[in-house]
């Protein structure tokens, strides 16, 4: 009789249990839904009204252009800033994971990925921006470069270890140089998880806002030119617009929004899709 | 002859770049403490420890207290925590046990989605949909009910306070901590959960034991989204409300350092001492992200290397 009755309570407490565990991980991504729904509800009547001239018009003639465009410099400027570092980096940390040197480097680019971004922002501003007495282009890609460093250099590390160790025995069985062997034939091998890694950082430092803040300075009304001069950014852009006090405004910034989640989307979910199999289950 | 044989070409190839690594790194923690060392030979140890902002274009009627936004940052990182502790070891427990094959890969990816979205994203909605939504239905009905206690007599005007940050955050760090979490949960030798289930053990009764087993992952994966919500800038200053409060109370607009360092920072260089305190205040994030990131990374590190024994 009780053995049968502590049975019952055991099956209840399970099925609690499993009807707690279903719901909560619903309520843990039911977010990104609503996100999503919200920006397009709010976003896609201004870019429909508007139409091309939202992609390409200046913030007067109700577009984002110069912000767009102001993104994609950044990126590029930024990516073609960290990258060498950050490769270079990552073969030290991986070729030399047990010396002194190389588990510092490891454990200092983890560190640099945990950063608070706008200690960054307000790093540059003061070595870059005050000096040189303006806000810049430049300034805000070095800051960006900054959060892109450890996001590639930790990608190529770990990219490069999957590499079967036998692959660099050959190379250096046939006479290969440590230089020939990792440059050459490692990093050959590991090309997909580094352009991943690369792809990865460009995205996380294109939605990037707050190091930006103090450096980049903003640009709406005319295209950007010159690196060292004030630039826009779709991020910086939207954050300045939410503060603004005019419904005009917060619709512009919801308009924005919905760019900036379809080019994160359209970079960020291809990638994923592409390393569906490595996910450890 | 010796050392230009070490000095391999591989090595001239990538010294250079790990020293810069190391120099801007050290230049950054150099910077803010020489940037920082003004405000805090002015102010001492107050600085830090008394509620206070004003700013006078007179140097010597400046006064500065930092304790409001730096209690703003821990309090709003820990609501962040409590909330994202339950749903992702939640998550963690239902995408390796319990969700059907199809439903893996996409739980995932919506996931990882998540912890990659811009954070002005999360900003904008908190700011527009979230507060509004908070403040309708849940602050005023606890104010309305619940005012007795004192987490809630604080009355929700404008929605934007210290809970409405502190949920924002959750829901940003919990698909971080969730990763780590069910990644650690992935790694239980199989046997364990055989062994239960052989005893008999309900599905409720293993999960139990396993969950014990990956405590250290759980609270270095807590760690960390702890440092990242602390570090967390532009989506909560526009839904904390950005105003000097000490207290504990939830619906209290308030600050957090990286709220405080976006607001202000673009006026400070009209007075005399206010960017040495905000550089004061960059600093205490500095050192407390620093150890907070170190502590999670070494447990984690400890925990990975346990398991792969």
């Amino acid at each position: 009789m009780s053995h049968t009755k502590h049975k019952t309570i055991r099956m209840i407490k399970d099925k609690i249990f499993l009807i707690v565990v279903g719901t909560l991980t619903l309520l843990a991504i039911l977010p990104l839904f609503h996100i999503i729904l919200s920006i397009f509800e709010k976003g896609l009547p201004i870019v429909m009204e508007r139409g091309l001239t939202f992609i390409t018009g200046t913030l007067s003639e109700g577009g984002i252009g110069p912000a767009i465009v102001g993104t994609l410099m950044l990126t590029i400027m930024a990516t073609l800033i960290g990258l060498p570092l950050a490769f270079l980096a990552g073969a030290y940390a991986y070729e030399f994971p047990d010396s002194f040197i190389g588990r510092g480097t490891k454990m200092l680019l983890q560190i640099m990925l945990e950063f608070p971004t706008i200690l960054v922002g307000t790093f540059i501003m003061g070595l870059l921006v005050i000096p040189m007495g303006s806000f810049s282009a430049l300034a805000g890609a070095l800051s960006l470069a900054l959060i892109l460093t450890p996001y590639v250099a930790v990608y190529t590390e770990e990219a490069m270890a999957e590499v079967p160790r036998i692959y660099k025995e050959g190379g250096y069985a046939l006479g290969c140089t440590r230089a020939q062997v990792i440059f050459k034939v490692i990093t050959k091998m590991a090309k997909k998880g580094i352009l991943t890694g690369i792809l990865i950082g460009m995205a996380k430092v294109a939605g990037e806002t707050a190091p930006l803040l103090f450096t980049a300075g903003g640009l709406y009304e005319v295209y950007p030119t010159d690196p060292l001069q004030p630039i826009g950014a779709i991020p910086l852009l939207i954050y300045t617009l939410v503060q603004s006090p005019s419904p005009q405004d917060h619709q512009m910034a919801w308009g924005a929004a919905l760019i900036m989640l379809l080019i994160f989307l359209s970079i960020f979910v291809p990638i994923r899709y592409a390393l569906k199999d490595d996910i450890k289950l | 002859m010796k050392i230009l044989k070490q000095l391999d070409k591989f090595k001239i190839a990538t010294l250079p770049a790990i020293f810069i690594v190391f120099l801007l790194f050290v230049l950054m923690l150099g910077f803010y403490f020489i940037n920082a060392l003004p405000a805090i030979e002015k102010y001492g140890i107050n600085l830090f420890i008394t509620n206070i902002w004003q700013a006078a274009e007179d140097p010597a009627k400046e006064v500065y207290g930092l304790a409001a936004p730096i209690w703003g940052s821990i309090y709003t990182a820990t609501i962040a925590i409590l909330i994202a502790l339950p749903l992702s070891i939640c998550y963690a427990i239902f995408v390796n046990d319990y969700a059907p094959k199809k439903l893996k890969h996409p739980l995932i990816i919506i996931s990882d989605i998540m912890a990659g979205l811009p954070t002005i994203i999360y900003g904008i909605w908190g700011a527009f949909i979230l507060v509004p939504l908070l403040r309708d239905y849940i602050m005023k009905f606890l104010y309305n009910h619940l005012s007795f206690i004192p987490l809630f007599n604080y009355p929700p005007l404008s929605g934007y306070c210290y809970l409405s940050a502190g949920i924002l955050l959750g829901i940003m760090v919990t698909p971080f901590a969730a990763a780590i979490i069910r990644e650690a949960y992935a790694m239980i030798p199989s046997v364990y959960k055989e062994g239960l289930v052989a005893l008999g053990a309900t599905r409720y009764e293993t999960t139990k034991v396993l969950i014990k087993y990956i405590k250290p992952a759980i609270i270095s994966g807590l760690i960390l989204a702890f440092g990242r919500a602390l570090g967390e800038t532009v989506a909560v200053s526009l839904v904390i409300g950005n105003s000097f409060n000490l207290t504990y109370k939830l619906f209290a607009p308030g600050y957090t350092i990286s709220s405080l360092i976006a607001n202000q920072f673009g006026n400070a260089i009209l007075y005399k001492y206010m960017t040495s305190v905000l550089y004061s205040a960059g600093l205490v994030l500095f050192v407390i992200g620093l150890v907070v990131n170190i502590l999670g990374l070494y447990y984690l590190k400890r925990w990975r290397e346990y398991v792969s024994h």
